[in-house]
C-alpha cells in the first residue's frame, strides 16, 4: 500500500522494453524489489507487466525449451483438425475434486465444462473451474526448480533428496494443503513410515476444522456435513455462504435452485433464512435476512437450541439457557418453521465460527431428524483426526524454537497467509532445510531452500475424491508447459529418491486398490471420469456421552465482545480465495457478485458503521475515488483499506476479503488491493471481536462495474412474494404497459406493418432466464469469457467503465439501504432483438439479424461509429476502445502460450470494432453441421443439443436456450410460464431472450 | 401629407461617405498591403493549436478511440458534441447568403462573405469529428456507396449516412456558392494586384470576368439558382444531424422537437460566432463603415428571437416530457437539470435562455463590447447544449445498473481546442488574401447603385451634412 504511490507509468511497451532500468529488472530473474513496477492493476500496466514478466522468463531462463515440430503422417485416432475432443478429468480444490469434461483442440485445452455423470457436478461449473483453463496458461508460473534461488533440475533435486533423506530420523514436518487423493494418501503413510521424526499437517488458510470439531463434539467423530438443500423445504444458514464459499458450491447451488423452483402458481418453492453479518451472496438469495454480527450468531444459536429443546428431544442440555436472543423474534418464527420441517430442514453454520457453534447445529439437525434427510454425516477416511489449526500452530512455534530440522510445503503458502503472531516468515527461517513446491515462485518460495514449479492439474495425472466421496482419476490434457512436477512426483522423489512419474502412481494405487479387472475399470474411470456409485458412508450419529457437559461448558463461556465493539471477520475472496487465483486475470476482473467492484478488496461495511467511523456512507455517482480506513487490531497489527459500504451489511462489523496484496507473484495479482492476512491471528484465525477503526485521511480508486444500485422503480427485474405471485401469475408481464396489449389475450405490441413473427426458418433460437433460479455468482462471465475469447482489460479501463464482458449479472438492491435491502441478480446478455434498435443506426450494416433470428456482429464490416452500443437499451454492446486482445495476446516473449487458451470457433477482435453476446453461435453452427452429416438435410438440431456457454456452465440451471418456433422445446415450455416477461417490452424491439420472474416466499408470521 | 406623419429614412447601409472607388479600395486593398504584425503572431499561435489537434489526431488513430474518456453507455461525447456545435455554427454563412437573399434583405452583403468563409471553415472543422471518431478510420470510405465486387452498399436506413450525405452537400453546395459569389470579387482583385504571380492566381480563379452585361447576367441567375438551392439546405443539414438522435430510441434522444430546435439553435449559435469574429475583424481592418453598429442589432435581433425559440424547445422538451407520460423521458430530463450533470444543464440555460434576454433592450443591442461578450456565452452555451444532449441521454438511459459518469481526457479537451487552430488558421488566410466583404455585392446597395440615384441628386453624389 505504502509503496504504490508513486507511480511509474510507460507510454509503450517498446518504451518499456527498452527502458535500461527494466532490463536489469528482467535480467533479475525475480528481482528482490519489483515493486519498481508498481500498480499492477492499470490496463497498461497489466500489459506492461505481462510483457515483462515474459521478457523476464526468457532472458532470466536461458534453457529453452526444445521444440520439435513433426506433421502427421499418419493420422492419429480420434484427431480430426478443426474437431474438437472432450476427455473427463476433474479439478482439485481445497481436498475436493469436482468432475469436469475439458475440450481439447489438437491437443490443447481451451474450456472446461462439467460432467454430466458426477454428483458433484452434474455437468454444472463454477468460476473457478471456468477460469482454471487460464491458469494453465498462466506465463507468470514458476519454470523451473530453484536452490537457494538459483536455477537447478530435477535431477539435482533428485539427488539432494537422496542424500538429504539417506538420513530417515531427521525431524520432518510435512505441510500440505487439503487433498483428497488416495495416491497422496499412500506416500504420506510411506513418508512417515519412512521417516520416524515426522509429522504430516494440512494447512489450509479456510477449513472446516471447527466444523469437524463441533461435530466431534457432538457426536465423538470428525465427519463432514454434506446437505440436501433440494430435500430441504426450510434452511436456516448461519453466516454460511454456502453458494459461495463451499467447495461443493456447484451442488448446493443446483440443488438450492432446485428447491426453489416453481413451475405454476400451485408451486410449493423453500424458503430460506439467513442470520450473517456481510450481505453474502446466499443472504441476497434469501427469503428472510437478518443482519446480525458475527460474534452474535453463537448467542443466536444457543438461544434457538434452548428454545428448541422445549418442542424436540434431543438438546435437553440447552433447556433452561437464555441470552439477550432468547426473545429475538427470529426465534420464535424459526421453532415454528424447524419443528413443523423437522425432517426436511437444514440448519447451518459458516466455518469461521468455533466448535460449539457447530456442534449445537449438529445436535439441532439431530433432534429435528434431518439427519439421514437432508443433512448426512459422511466419514471421511484420511481425515486428519485432530483439529489442524491446533496443528500448524504447535509445529509453527516448534519451528521458530528450532526444533524442525526440514519442512516440506506441499502446495500452501504459508508465508503469505498464515496468522500474523506466528511470525511463519521467521519460523521458516529457524529450519534449515525447506522444500516448497508451488506453482509461483511466491512470498513462501522465496524465502525456502528449495523451490519446486509444480504442475497445473490439467498436466499430470492425479486422483482423489469429490466431496461427497465420488473417486475420480485427474487426466493431464498436455504436457507440463513449464515441465512442472504434481505433489504425487514430488512427495514420492522425496520419499524414495526415484523419478516416477505420477501416471505409474496413480496406476498403482489403484491397482491396489483394484486388482480384478484393473485395466478395463481403470478405462471406464478415465472415460466416465469417476467410479460410479463410489460414495463415502454416511454415519448414523448419536450424541456423545460427554456432549451435555461441553455444552454446559461453552454456554457458560461469556461472550467477549460488547455491543457496540466492531467486529472484523476475514472472508475468502469470491474470486481469489486465499489468493491462489490471484494471478488469473478472469477472475481478477469479474465483478464480485454483490459489489461489483473488480481488481481488489474492500472492507465491507454498513451505512451506520460509516458513519460511526466517519467516511461517507453513500457514494457519490460517477465517483471513484473512496475513503481508506485504518484497521487496527488488539495486536497492534495495522492494514489501511478503501471503505465500500455494502447496504445491508450488519452494522458495527467490517467484512475484509482477503488473496490480495501479493508481491512478486506475477503481473496480474502483483499490487492489487491489500494484503489483509496481517490481521488475522492464531486465536482470532478469522473473526477478531473487537479491532479499532479510523479514516486514513486519503482515497483510494475502486473500479466497480455497477455506479447505480437501485432499480428507480423500474420494472426491468420483476419479483414478487408468493401470495401475490397466487393472486396475479402473470404480474411480470402485467408490470409494463404495452399499447395494444389491454383488452384480450396478451400480443405483441401493435405494429404499423403485417410482419411476420418470424421468417420462414427453423430453428428460430431464443432464451430464457430463470431469475427465481439465478443467484448471481457470475460464472456466466467468465465462462462467456472463456468460450468467446474475451480479453481482460485491467483495472484501469474497468475503471473507466470499459468492460468487455458479453453477459453482466446486474445487481439491485431494494428497500431500505440503513437497514435490510433485498438485492436482486439480473444477468443481462444480448437479447437479439428482432426489431433491433442496434441494426438500424448501423451505418455499415455490420449488424444484422440471420434467418435464424441471431443478431449477429460482422467484425469484419464494422467501422466503430458505436451508435448501435449508444441505441442499445440493454448497453450489452461492448466496444474495444483500445487493441485489448492484441495486448493481451501478443505481447511478451512467449505470447503463443495464453494464445493457446483461446477457442479457435471464435474469431478474436481487433481494435475499433463492437462487440457481443452471439448466443455462442459457434456452438449452434457446429450443432447444425453435426445434425446435417447425421440426418442428411436437416439443419434443426434437436432440442437440448445446442448449450450456451452461460447456460452450460450455470450451477442453478437458470438458462435455457433452443428453437422458439418449436412448440415442444423446453425453451418454449420456459416462455409459456406465467412468469415469463420481456424487460423493456413497450420498446417493441422483441427481444429473444425473456426473463422469468422470482418469486420470494417469505414467511406471512415475520 | 399630414402633420402627424413622416417618413422614416432606411438606415444607410454603408456608413461614411463612400462611393463605389472608395469601397473597392477599402476592401481590395487589405490583400495587397503588408501584413500586418497582429496576423503573424495569430496565424502562428493558430498553426501550433492546429499542430496540437493534429498530434491529438494521429495519437487517437495510433492508440485507438480509447484515448478519449468515452466508456459503455457514453459511446459518443466530446466528439459528437463538437461535431454538432461546429455544424450549427456553419449555419449562420448559408443563412445570412441564401435565405437573406432571397428575402431581399440588403445587410446582408457586408457580412455573407464572411458568413460563408466562416461557414466552410466550420464545417470543415465538424466534419473532421465523425471521421476520427470511428474505432477503425481505415476502413471510413465503407460508408459511401462505392459499388464494391462484394456488392455491399451502406445502409440507407442509418442517420448516420443520412449525415454524410447531408453534411457533404452542406459543403459543397456552401463553397460552390461562395466561390461563385467571389468570382466578381477576385476579378476586381486582379485587376488591382501588382505582383505578377499574384495576379494570375486571382485571374485564374476569376475564370476570366470582364463585368460585362451578359456576365452579369448569367452570374446574376447563377447566383438565385444556388441560393434557391442553399435554402432548403440550411433547414436540412440540422435538420438531419438532429436525427441522429431523433430517430435512436435513446430517452432524450428520441424527440420530434429536435429538427425545428436544432436548425434555431444553430442559426442561433451561427450568428453568434459571426459576430464575434466579426466585432475583431471591423476593428482590426477599420471596416466599421461596412459592417456597422446596424448590422449588429439586426444580427442581434435574429439572435434574440432563435435564442428564444431555443428557450422555448427546452421548455416544451419538458412539458412533452412530462404530458407523453413515459417513464425514461420523465427522468430523462429531470435528471438533466437536477441529476449528475445539472451543472452542464445550468451552464446551458444561462448562456442560451438568460444571457440573450439583454438583446430586449436597444442599447444593449447596440452596445459592441457587450454583444462581443454575450456572442462568445452564446457559443459556450451552445456548446453545453449539445453536451448535455449527447452526454446526459447516453450516460442515464434504460437500465439503472449501466449507468455511467463520463469524464473528458486531455485528449479529448486538447482535439476540441485544437480545431479552433484549424478554423482560424483557415480565416485568418482567408482575411489575408481573399476580399472579406462582397465589394460588387456592397455597391450593390450604396445609394449610387440606385438607377435613380444621380437623376435625384442633380448628377452629383449625395453628401452627408
Amino acid at each position: 500500500m505504502e509503496k504504490e504511490r508513486h507511480q511509474t507509468y510507460w507510454r509503450s511497451l517498446n518504451e518499456l522494453a527498452q527502458n535500461k532500468e527494466y532490463k536489469k529488472f528482467a535480467e533479475r530473474e525475480f528481482p528482490e524489489n519489483a515493486s519498481e513496477l508498481k500498480d499492477g492493476v492499470s490496463r497498461r500496466n497489466f500489459l506492461q507487466i505481462m510483457g515483462a514478466s515474459v521478457a523476464l522468463a526468457g532472458l532470466a531462463s536461458c534453457r529453452k525449451p526444445i521444440q520439435k515440430i513433426l506433421p502427421y503422417t499418419y493420422q492419429p485416432e480420434h484427431v480430426v483438425p478443426g474437431v474438437p475432443l472432450y476427455y473427463a478429468s476433474a479439478m482439485p480444490f481445497r481436498g475436493s475434486l469436482t468432475g469436469i469434461v475439458v475440450e481439447t483442440h489438437e491437443g490443447r485445452p481451451t474450456k472446461i465444462e462439467g460432467n454430466d455423470l458426477h454428483p458433484e457436478s452434474n455437468g454444472r461449473t463454477n468460476s473457478l473451474q471456468q477460469a482454471a483453463i487460464l491458469d494453465l496458461y498462466d506465463q507468470d508460473r514458476s519454470r523451473n526448480i530453484r536452490q537457494n534461488g538459483s536455477d537447478a533440475d530435477w535431477d539435482d533435486f533428485v539427488d539432494f533428496c537422496n542424500n538429504h533423506f539417506a538420513d530417515t530420523g531427521r525431524s520432518i514436518a510435512f505441510i500440505s494443503e487439503a487433498n483428497s487423493s488416495p495416491t497422496l494418501e499412500r506416500l504420506r503413510n510411506e513418508a512417515l513410515n519412512r521417516f520416524v521424526n515426522a509429522r504430516w499437517v494440512t494447512y489450509e488458510t479456510y477449513n472446516d476444522e471447527s466444523v469437524y470439531s463441533g461435530i466431534e463434539l457432538a457426536f465423538g467423530q470428525r465427519l463432514r456435513p454434506l446437505y440436501h438443500f433440494d430435500k430441504a423445504r426450510v434452511t436456516l444458514s448461519l453466516n454460511d455462504d454456502f453458494m459461495q464459499e463451499s467447495v461443493n458450491n456447484v451442488a448446493y447451488i443446483g440443488d438450492f435452485a432446485k428447491s426453489k423452483d416453481i413451475v405454476s402458481p400451485d408451486g410449493e418453492p423453500s424458503r430460506l433464512y439467513v442470520a450473517e453479518s456481510n450481505y453474502s451472496l446466499t443472504g441476497s438469495n434469501a427469503d428472510h435476512r437478518l443482519r446480525i454480527r458475527t460474534t452474535e450468531i453463537p448467542q443466536l444459536v444457543y438461544a434457538l437450541a434452548a428454545r428448541l429443546s422445549d418442542r424436540v428431544s434431543g438438546l435437553e442440555s440447552w433447556s433452561g439457557y437464555t441470552n439477550a436472543f432468547s426473545d429475538h423474534r427470529w426465534i420464535s418464527v424459526l421453532v415454528e418453521e424447524l419443528v413443523s420441517h423437522g425432517g426436511e430442514a437444514i440448519v447451518t453454520a459458516g466455518s469461521e465460527h468455533d466448535a460449539p457453534v457447530h456442534a449445537t447445529v449438529a445436535a439441532i439437525n439431530q433432534a429435528l431428524g434431518n439427519i439421514g434427510e437432508t443433512v448426512d454425516y459422511l466419514d471421511v477416511p484420511g481425515m486428519p483426526g485432530s483439529d489442524q489449526n491446533e496443528m500448524f500452530r504447535q509445529l509453527a512455534s516448534d519451528m521458530a524454537a528450532g526444533n524442525v530440522d526440514t519442512v516440506i510445503m506441499i502446495g500452501t503458502n504459508p508465508v503469505y497467509t498464515a496468522p500474523a503472531d506466528l511470525d511463519f516468515s521467521n519460523a521458516l527461517a529457524q529450519v534449515s532445510t525447506s522444500i516448497h513446491l508451488s506453482t509461483h515462485y511466491d512470498e513462501t518460495s522465496r524465502e525456502s531452500t528449495w523451490h519446486v514449479n509444480r504442475a497445473h492439474f490439467l498436466e499430470t495425472w492425479g486422483d482423489g475424491h469429490s466431496y461427497s466421496g465420488t473417486q475420480s482419476v485427474i487426466q493431464p490434457m498436455i504436457q507440463p508447459l513449464f515441465d512442472g512436477k504434481n505433489e504425487l512426483e514430488f512427495l514420492h522423489a522425496i520419499v524414495s529418491g526415484e523419478k516416477v512419474s505420477g501416471h505409474s502412481l496413480v496406476r498403482q494405487t489403484w491397482q491396489e486398490r483394484y486388482p480384478d479387472r484393473f485395466e478395463s475399470i481403470w478405462n471406464e474411470v478415465l472415460h466416465d471420469g469417476l467410479v460410479k456409485e463410489s460414495h463415502y458412508t454416511s454415519v448414523e450419529t448419536s450424541f456423545a456421552s460427554d456432549f451435555s457437559a461441553a455444552v454446559l461448558d461453552f454456554l457458560n463461556i461469556s461472550a467477549d465482545h460488547g455491543p457496540d465493539d466492531i467486529e472484523l471477520v476475514l472472508k475468502p475472496d469470491p474470486k481469489l480465495h486465499d489468493g491462489r487465483f490471484a494471478n488469473n486475470g478472469w477472475l481478477q476482473e469479474l465483478p464480485d457478485p454483490m459489489t461489483k467492484i473488480t481488481w481488489d478488496n474492500v472492507a465491507l461495511i454498513s451505512p451506520n458503521t460509516a458513519e460511526r467511523i466517519g467516511v461517507p456512507s453513500s457514494r457519490r455517482f460517477g465517483e471513484f475515488k473512496q475513503p481508506v480506513i485504518r484497521i487496527t487490531t488488539e495486536a497492534g497489527q495495522q492494514s489501511e483499506i478503501v471503505a465500500w459500504v455494502l447496504p445491508g451489511h450488519a452494522d458495527n462489523s467490517i467484512t475484509v476479503y482477503t488473496g490480495y496484496g501479493r508481491q512478486q507473484v506475477g503481473r496480474v495479482a502483483d499490487q492489487v488491493g491489500v494484503n489483509t492476512y496481517n490481521l488475522r491471528s492464531s486465536d482470532h484465525r478469522l473473526v477478531r471481536p473487537s479491532v479499532e477503526v479510523e479514516t486514513a485521511g486519503r482515497t483510494y480508486e475502486v473500479a466497480s462495474t455497477q455506479d447505480h444500485h437501485s432499480l428507480e422503480g423500474r420494472p426491468h427485474v420483476q419479483e414478487a412474494d408468493l401470495v401475490d405471485y397466487r393472486e396475479h401469475p402473470t404480474f411480470a408481464q402485467d408490470a409494463v404497459y404495452v399499447p395494444g396489449t389491454f383488452g384480450g389475450e396478451r400480443e405483441h405490441p401493435i405494429s404499423l406493418f403485417s410482419d411476420k413473427q418470424f421468417p420462414d426458418h427453423e430453428p428460430q433460437w431464443g432464451m430464457t432466464i430463470d431469475l427465481n433460479s439465478c443467484i448471481g455468482c457470475g460464472v456466466c462471465t467468465i465462462a462467456c469469457q472463456a468460450e468467446n475469447n474475451i480479453p481482460v482489460i485491467g483495472k484501469r479501463e474497468v475503471r473507466r467503465g470499459r468492460e468487455m464482458h458479453w453477459i453482466r449479472t446486474d445487481r439491485y438492491f431494494s428497500g431500505d439501504e440503513n437497514g435490510n435491502p433485498k438485492v436482486m441478480h439480473q444477468p443481462v446478455p444480448c437479447m437479439h432483438c428482432d426489431n433491433a434498435p442496434c441494426e438500424q443506426v448501423c451505418p455499415v450494416v455490420a449488424t444484422t439479424t440471420s434467418v435464424d433470428g441471431l443478431n449477429q456482429m460482422t467484425y469484419n464490416r464494422c467501422i466503430g461509429t458505436r451508435y448501435c452500443a449508444n441505441n442499445c437499451p440493454y448497453k450489452v454492446r461492448r466496444f474495444n476502445y483500445f487493441n485489448y486482445t492484441k495486448e493481451y495476446l501478443t505481447t511478451g516473449d512467449d505470447p503463443e502460450i495464453i494464445q493457446m487458451a483461446m477457442n479457435p470457433d471464435v474469431t478474436v477482435r481487433f481494435r475499433g470494432v463492437m462487440e457481443k453476446c452471439t448466443y455462442c453461435v459457434q456452438r449452434i453452427s457446429r450443432a447444425k453441421i453435426d445434425t446435417k452429416n447425421n440426418t442428411g438435410n436437416s439443419i434443426k438440431p434437436p432440442d437440448g443439443t445446442v448449450k450456451t456457454a452461460c447456460q452450460q456452465a450455470c450451477p442453478a440451471n437458470a438458462i435455457a436456450f433452443g428453437d422458439i418456433s418449436d412448440e415442444n422445446s423446453k425453451v418454449s415450455a420456459e416462455k409459456r410460464k406465467d412468469r415469463n416477461y420481456v424487460m423493456l417490452e413497450e420498446l417493441n424491439i422483441r427481444p429473444r431472450t425473456s426473463y422469468l420472474a422470482k418469486i420470494r416466499n417469505p414467511n406471512l408470521e415475520v | 401629407m399630414s402633420q402627424n406623419t413622416a417618413i422614416v429614412p432606411n438606415n444607410q447601409l454603408v456608413k461614411g461617405n463612400h462611393d463605389f472607388a472608395s469601397i473597392t479600395k477599402l476592401i481590395s486593398d487589405i490583400p495587397q498591403e503588408r501584413t500586418p504584425l497582429w496576423w503573424y503572431i495569430a496565424f502562428g499561435i493558430s498553426n501550433i493549436v492546429m499542430a496540437v489537434m493534429l498530434a491529438m489526431i494521429a495519437w487517437l488513430i495510433w492508440e485507438g478511440v480509447g484515448v478519449w474518456g468515452l466508456n459503455n453507455p457514453v459511446g459518443w461525447a466530446w466528439d459528437i458534441t463538437n461535431f454538432v456545435w461546429w455544424v450549427g455554427i456553419g449555419h449562420a454563412g448559408t443563412l445570412i447568403s441564401a435565405i437573406l437573399f432571397l428575402f431581399r434583405q440588403g445587410w446582408r452583403t457586408a457580412i455573407n462573405r464572411f458568413a460563408e468563409s466562416m461557414t466552410i471553415f466550420a464545417v470543415m472543422c465538424a466534419g473532421l469529428f465523425p471521421a476520427i471518431h470511428v474505432g477503425r478510420i481505415w476502413a471510413i470510405y465503407w460508408i459511401f456507396p462505392l459499388p464494391n465486387s462484394m456488392q455491399l452498399w451502406p445502409n440507407f436506413n442509418s442517420p448516420l449516412l443520412w449525415d454524410v450525405f447531408a453534411v457533404f452537400t452542406y459543403l459543397i453546395v456552401s463553397t460552390l456558392f461562395w466561390y461563385v459569389g467571389l468570382i466578381p470579387d477576385l476579378a476586381t482583385m486582379r485587376d488591382k494586384v501588382k505582383g505578377t504571380i499574384s495576379r494570375l492566381l486571382y485571374g485564374t480563379f476569376a475564370l476570366g470576368w470582364t463585368g460585362g452585361n451578359r456576365q452579369w447576367q448569367n452570374y446574376e441567375k447563377s447566383y438565385m439558382i444556388l441560393a434557391g438551392l442553399s435554402t432548403p439546405l440550411v433547414l436540412s443539414v440540422h435538420t438531419i444531424v438532429s436525427f441522429d438522435f431523433a430517430v435512436s430510441i435513446i430517452p432524450g434522444w428520441h424527440t420530434t422537437i429536435f429538427p425545428p430546435y436544432f436548425v434555431a439553435g444553430a442559426v442561433f449559435s451561427g450568428f453568434a460566432m459571426v459576430l464575434s469574429l466579426m466585432i475583431i475583424t471591423r476593428k482590426l481592418y477599420k471596416l466599421e463603415d461596412i459592417m456597422t453598429v446596424d448590422h449588429i442589432e439586426k444580427m442581434n435581433i435574429i439572435i434574440l428571437v432563435t435564442g428564444t425559440i431555443v428557450g422555448f424547445a427546452y421548455a416544451i422538451e419538458f412539458f412533452i416530457a412530462w404530458y407523453g407520460g413515459v417513464e425514461y423521458e420523465k427522468f430523462a430530463f429531470v435528471n438533466r437539470a437536477f441529476g449528475p450533470y445539472a451543472w452542464a444543464y445550468w451552464i446551458m440555460i444561462t448562456c442560451n435562455v438568460v444571457s440573450p434576454q439583454f438583446f430586449w433592450v436597444k442599447k444593449f443591442r447596440r452596445n459592441v463590447a457587450l454583444t462581443f461578450i454575450l456572442s462568445i456565452v452564446i457559443n459556450i452555451g451552445m456548446w453545453f447544449e449539445r453536451f448535455v444532449i449527447v452526454v446526459t441521454s447516453l450516460a442515464q438511459d434504460f437500465l439503472p445498473s449501466s449507468w455511467g459518469y463520463f469524464s473528458p481526457t486531455y485528449v479529448d479537451v486538447l482535439t476540441y481546442i485544437g480545431t479552433f487552430g484549424l478554423f482560424f488558421t483557415f480565416f485568418l488566410l482567408f482575411l489575408r488574401f481573399l476580399p472579406m466583404v462582397a465589394i460588387s455585392e456592397v455597391k450593390g446597395v450604396l445609394p449610387q447603385a440606385n438607377p435613380a440615384y444621380y437623376r435625384s441628386n442633380n448628377g452629383k453624389s449625395k453628401t452627408t451634412e
